[in-house]
């Protein structure tokens, strides 16, 4: 009894602590190379959202050619708007809203098969009037803060199967199966990677990603087996040319947009494949336009700048002051950077095609707020971190 | 409380295992992966860079043709054989019907009215919405495209979508230039010409064997579009490559000596009932430009795919729609082949020039050399007597006399003292081995004797038939040109149709130059040939006389030889009749070839190239050699014999009007008893035969009762004159007019029909009592 007690004292103020510390202290500023790296390639995506979707939008919005970029550039507005007071909150604050988060993702997700609208053959989203809004991407944000949250909690009993495995796994499943009703593979993939990394940090023992990996290949082999689009994916990234008009299609044309660039590229507003020829160009193909018209040396560039925003992302968890902080900036940075990663390993045909949009880039409002509000985080965490001596 | 107050100011710090592990995830998320990635676009942008350009660029540009306009076909007297015109075809694009939401019932019907095309035609292809190109009709006019582009802009009524009523503009049609090919002639020369296919490429003659250079090179238009097919926006990148028109060519042939020379074989086809139709050839001799070629039957260009009467009337007499196309599609090819080149047949007695010229070069004969025909002989290799022609025999004869007679006997007997080695040798020379090499496509080559069969000395057979022509298979190309050869001083030629090639711009690009191929014989021996040639149309004893034609001097060679072709393909015995002339004699300007084919049973003419294809030639050469510029040339027989223009004699006094007839020569009666002629007949300026006697009416009115023609037939000239003269009717002459020796045939008015007194009938002459197989 004693024992029991000693516990719940102590985990409740470890709790207490946590907010106490967060709300009574100053906090610095925030950091400046995250935010400058965020704004640059935010004003970058908006340039090119404009460039990839003038064409398309000429062509479908009755002569509208910036009816895309006006949305993207009021969104991202918004979104800089939206980063800077997340910023403001305090890590508190999120920790305390994370049970909550999680919660709501998990109804949203379970609602929008209810009532989302259908697109691409999937239920995937909320029509909120204005526009339109993805549970999933709620939710992945949702599953950074609670799975941080809990692994705060579970200390030292992370290396235990019944509260380092077993809760997260549950919570996985759960998304997971909501998610394959959709049906919804990259952000299934997006979660489940992003969550096994907070687990690998979290402090989950190396041999239980043995067995983790064994059952990700199992999951892959099912959904192989079991979904028919999932099969025509491996088949046209394996081949797109033998298909070239149909399933090999995307791929085709986004490999073409990308190698006529070149080394510089056809220039700014000139490609030629955002002509209809490609499609979502403005979308999930957006970094093949971008390699079209700035050519190789131009992609490199935003790779680089995108590489930075990612290590300066892990340098500010590292930094946190806290565990809870860095277990949240691990999972955000590893979140974009998986999202920047497979959407171009999508665009160049590296991988099997999954509609990944590409972070700050793609064409999207909530997906932006969202992406912009998780680096706002990024940017609070960062505020915590203590001055150097 | 202490360890409250440590958890407040010391928070649960990162541990190193975390520390550790996120430095992991950031190496790999954050570092390696987006080298990879880098890596990965190094090699889709530089390295595989011009392999995705082209595939890009491939699908981004689309490329529109801008047709070359065709060169034009002249005759030599720049008369337009082949021209082509702009048409236009109608198209439509459903896909942009949609695009514009047109409606399909109003474009079908309205198109369908304007171009006479089925409305559900139309309207099922509008339902193709997919698809950005669907041909309605082909080559229409200048007003019918105009009426369809009236439809386009007049558009119909509808509403909108907000139900407004509006006019709308049809998009979805479209109008495209198009280039087609007339023919003004229709049929003439049709053969030689040839004919271009729906993609005015030329399938025949010579659209098909110039076709490079009419054709020009057809312009692009590169333009740059997106993936609907319409132009890129903001983008005006667009290429012009101008097409160059073709260039016109002017051919040899001379649209009236080609019209002559179909008119005479129609009429010969008619006359003779030929089964396999005709060919006809007129060369220049001394260039060996063709002046004109003919094949019968012929077809019209401009609608070439339809076939004749009666080949139609065999396919629809088929049972099932395979044989019946099977049947046009054979009809066709007969008669799409241009025969003058392509038919091989034995040339029989036309080719003893050939053997007489090389017997006298090679001097194996003279002039002063003698025959004796006894009507057969026995030849070494024959286990049967050869006979001649006329099994009676000739008797003795001079050379000239056993050309005058075309005597097999005598001319084994000049083929045997060339002998079969020089034989070959003269053979080769007139380029009867190879093919003329006549710009035209479909010529033939020819079949003879091996070497070893010909050249055997134990049997002479071989060389004996071919003396005379047989055994042995050309083309009529090959025999024209050769004996061209022979007439022009020895000079074997190389045939041509095209004399020169014109820039768009109307400057000359290529001029053909006649070529000498090689000198085969003297120019001592040539004129030996022309003048015995002459003798067998101009000498009364000759078997060529009824080419003859009075004021001009023309010698030839008949031939009747099986057609051993249509022999080996069908099994019915059938001849070709031919007849080479040249004229004139003593200087030889032009050679006509003719070959009538399978004279059929409901002819009544003896079969055999003197009787049939020697008065269409001689028929040929009336008409075209005034054409060719050879002016008829009257000796004093003839000036005595030829026939009388009347002169125009209504108010001149009697004794002035009679004076006039005289000096005409024709004779005049005198009706009435007024001072000046009211009245005559015939009329001034009608032909009619010499010594006619014109009728002069002083003061009363001519007689118009009618009278009954006569039976002209088998009488000579002058007693059809006298006879006809009872009747106050009047006569004029054709064919060969040679003296008293050729008798009537035919007359232009039938026996028994009621004519009107002074009528002037046309008689046709010809000598038919020396008949046989020559």
């Amino acid at each position: 009894m004693p024992a029991n007690s000693q516990n719940a004292i102590s985990y409740e103020s470890t709790r207490l602590a946590d907010y106490r510390y967060d709300d009574s202290i100053d906090r610095g500023s925030a950091d400046v190379p995250l935010t400058l790296l965020t704004l640059l390639l935010l004003t970058i995506g908006v340039v090119m959202v404009l460039s990839a979707s003038y064409a398309r939008a000429y062509y479908t919005m009755e002569g509208n050619a910036t009816y895309y970029f006006v949305r993207q550039a009021l969104f991202a507005l918004c979104g800089v708007g939206v980063m800077f007071v997340c910023s403001r909150f305090p890590m508190g604050f999120y920790r305390r809203a994370s049970g909550m988060l999680m919660l709501i993702s998990i109804v949203l997700l379970a609602l929008v098969l209810v009532i989302g609208t259908v697109g691409n053959n999937a239920r995937r989203w909320i029509n909120l009037g204005f526009t339109t809004f993805q549970p999933s991407e709620l939710t992945k944000i949702g599953v950074v803060m609670y799975f941080s949250l809990m692994i705060c909690r579970a200390k030292d009993q992370m290396k235990t199967f019944r509260y380092g495995i077993l809760p997260f796994a549950g919570i996985l499943g759960v998304i997971c199966v909501l998610l394959a009703l959709e049906p919804h593979m990259s952000a299934i993939i997006i979660i489940v990677a992003v969550g096994l990394v907070l687990l690998f940090v979290g402090g989950v023992q190396l041999r239980w990603f043995i067995g983790g990996g064994l059952g990700l290949a199992a999951l892959m082999g099912f959904a192989y087996a079991a979904f028919g689009y999932v099969r025509d994916r491996i088949t046209a990234w394996q081949n797109p040319f033998l298909d070239a008009s149909d399933t090999g299609y995307q791929i085709v044309q986004s490999l073409y947009s990308i190698g006529s660039g070149g080394l510089l590229g056809l220039g700014l507003g000139n490609s030629r494949q955002k002509y209809l020829y490609l499609p979502e160009e403005h979308n999930d193909y957006i970094f093949s336009i971008v390699c079209e018209e700035l050519g190789f040396i131009g992609a490199i560039l935003i790779l680089a700048l995108f590489a930075l925003l990612i290590v300066r992302g892990y340098w500010i968890a590292m930094h946190a002051r806290d565990k809870y902080s860095l277990l949240v900036g691990v999972g955000i940075t590893t979140q974009l950077a998986l999202q920047v990663l497979m959407n171009i390993a999508v665009c160049t045909n590296s991988i099997p095609c999954t509609g990944i949009s590409l972070p700050l880039f793609s064409y999207g409002g909530t997906a932006l707020l969202l992406q912009l509000a998780e680096i706002g985080i990024l940017l609070s965490i960062s505020r915590d971190i203590p001055e150097k001596t | 409380m202490l360890i409250k107050r440590k958890s407040k100011k010391e928070p649960v710090s990162p541990n190193r295992v975390m520390l550790r592990r996120t430095t992991f995830v950031m190496i790999v998320c954050g570092i390696a992966a987006f080298l990879a990635l880098g890596v990965r676009l190094f090699q889709i942008q530089i390295l595989d860079h011009d392999m995705y350009e082209a595939a890009a660029v491939d699908q981004q540009l689309r490329e529109t043709t801008v047709a070359a306009k065709r060169g034009t076909v002249y005759d030599r007297n720049m008369n337009i054989l082949a021209m082509s015109a702009t048409v236009y075809n109608i198209y439509i694009s459903p896909a942009e019907m949609v695009m514009n939401d047109e409606d399909p019932s109003v474009i079908a019907s309205g198109l369908s009215s304007i171009l006479g095309v089925d409305y559900y035609t139309i309207y099922d292809k509008t339902q193709n919405k997919e698809s950005w190109y669907s041909t309605v009709a082909t080559k229409v006019d200048d007003e019918t495209a105009e009426l369809v582009r009236k439809f386009k802009e007049d558009g119909y009524q509808t509403v909108d979508d907000k139900g407004r009523p509006i006019t709308k503009k049809i998009q979805g049609v479209k109008i495209e230039e198009a280039s087609r090919r007339f023919y003004p002639y229709s049929s003439l020369a049709c053969h030689v010409i040839g004919f271009v296919g729906a993609d005015d490429y030329g399938l025949s003659g010579v659209e098909y064997y110039y076709n490079k250079t009419l054709a020009g090179t057809n312009g692009r238009i590169v333009r740059a579009t997106n993936a609907n097919g319409t132009d890129m926006l903001f983008t005006d990148f667009e290429d012009y490559y101008d097409a160059q028109d073709g260039q016109s060519v002017v051919l040899t042939i001379d649209e009236t000596v080609q019209y002559y020379l179909e008119k005479h074989l129609q009429a010969a086809a008619e006359d003779y009932d030929l089964l396999n139709g005709a060919a006809g050839i007129v060369m220049d001799v001394k260039t060996g430009a063709i002046l004109g070629m003919a094949s019968l039957d012929g077809f019209d260009l401009n609608n070439y795919a339809a076939v004749g009467e009666k080949a139609q009337a065999r396919a629809d007499a088929a049972l099932d729609e395979d044989t019946k196309n099977a049947i046009l599609q054979e009809e066709r090819a007969e008669q799409w082949r241009n025969k003058a080149i392509s038919e091989t047949y034995e040339p029989g007695s036309t080719f003893k020039i050939i053997t007489l010229a090389m017997a006298l070069e090679s001097g194996a004969v003279t002039m002063d050399s003698n025959f004796y025909c006894g009507g057969s002989m026995n030849v070494i290799g024959r286990d049967t007597p050869l006979n001649c022609w006329n099994t009676g025999g000739h008797g003795d004869e001079t050379l000239t006399q056993a050309v005058m007679n075309s005597c097999n006997i005598a001319f084994v007997n000049i083929g045997q003292r060339v002998g079969a080695e020089r034989f070959y040798e003269y053979a080769r020379a007139f380029g009867f081995f190879d093919k003329t090499g006549i710009d035209l496509t479909g010529e033939s080559g020819s079949i003879w004797w091996s070497e070893d069969v010909f050249f055997d000395p134990d049997n002479l057979s071989q060389l004996a038939a071919a003396s005379f022509g047989q055994t042995f298979t050309i083309t009529p190309l090959q025999l024209i040109t050769a004996v061209s050869a022979v007439a022009n001083g020895g000079y074997l030629m190389t045939p041509y149709i095209v004399s020169e090639v014109i820039n768009a711009d109307g400057t000359v690009a290529e001029q053909h130059e006649p070529t000498v191929v090689r000198q085969v014989v003297s120019e001592e021996t040539s004129r030996l040939c022309c003048e015995i040639l002459e003798q067998v149309v101009g000498n009364p004893a000759g078997t060529g006389k009824n080419a003859y034609v009075a004021g001009y001097r023309i010698g030839g060679k008949t031939g009747t030889s099986e057609n051993v072709v249509y022999e080996a393909n069908t099994g019915t015995k059938q001849y070709i009749t031919s007849f080479i002339g040249i004229a004139p004699a003593d200087d030889p300007q032009v050679a006509v070839l003719v070959l009538l084919e399978n004279p059929g049973p409901d002819s009544s003419t003896y079969v055999s190239g003197g009787q049939m294809a020697a008065p269409t030639v001689g028929g040929i050469m009336a008409d075209i050699l005034p054409v060719v510029g050879v002016e008829p040339e009257y000796s004093d027989d003839e000036a005595a014999f030829v026939d009388r223009t009347v002169p125009r004699v209504i108010g001149k006094t009697v004794a002035e009007a009679q004076a006039a007839c005289i000096e005409n020569g024709l004779e005049c009666r005198v009706v009435g008893n007024g001072a000046t002629v009211t009245s005559q007949l015939p009329r001034s300026g009608a032909t009619v035969a010499a010594d006619s006697e014109i009728l002069l009416y002083c003061g009363v009115e001519p007689d118009t009762e009618p009278v009954v023609m006569i039976d002209l037939t088998a009488l000579d000239y002058e007693t059809a004159r006298i006879r006809m003269g009872w009747s106050d009717l009047y006569i004029k002459g054709e064919g060969a007019m040679l003296g008293g020796s050729t008798l009537i045939t035919k007359q232009s008015v039938a026996t028994g029909t009621a004519v009107a007194p002074g009528t002037v009938v046309t008689v046709t002459l010809s000598d038919s009592s020396n008949l046989g197989r020559y």
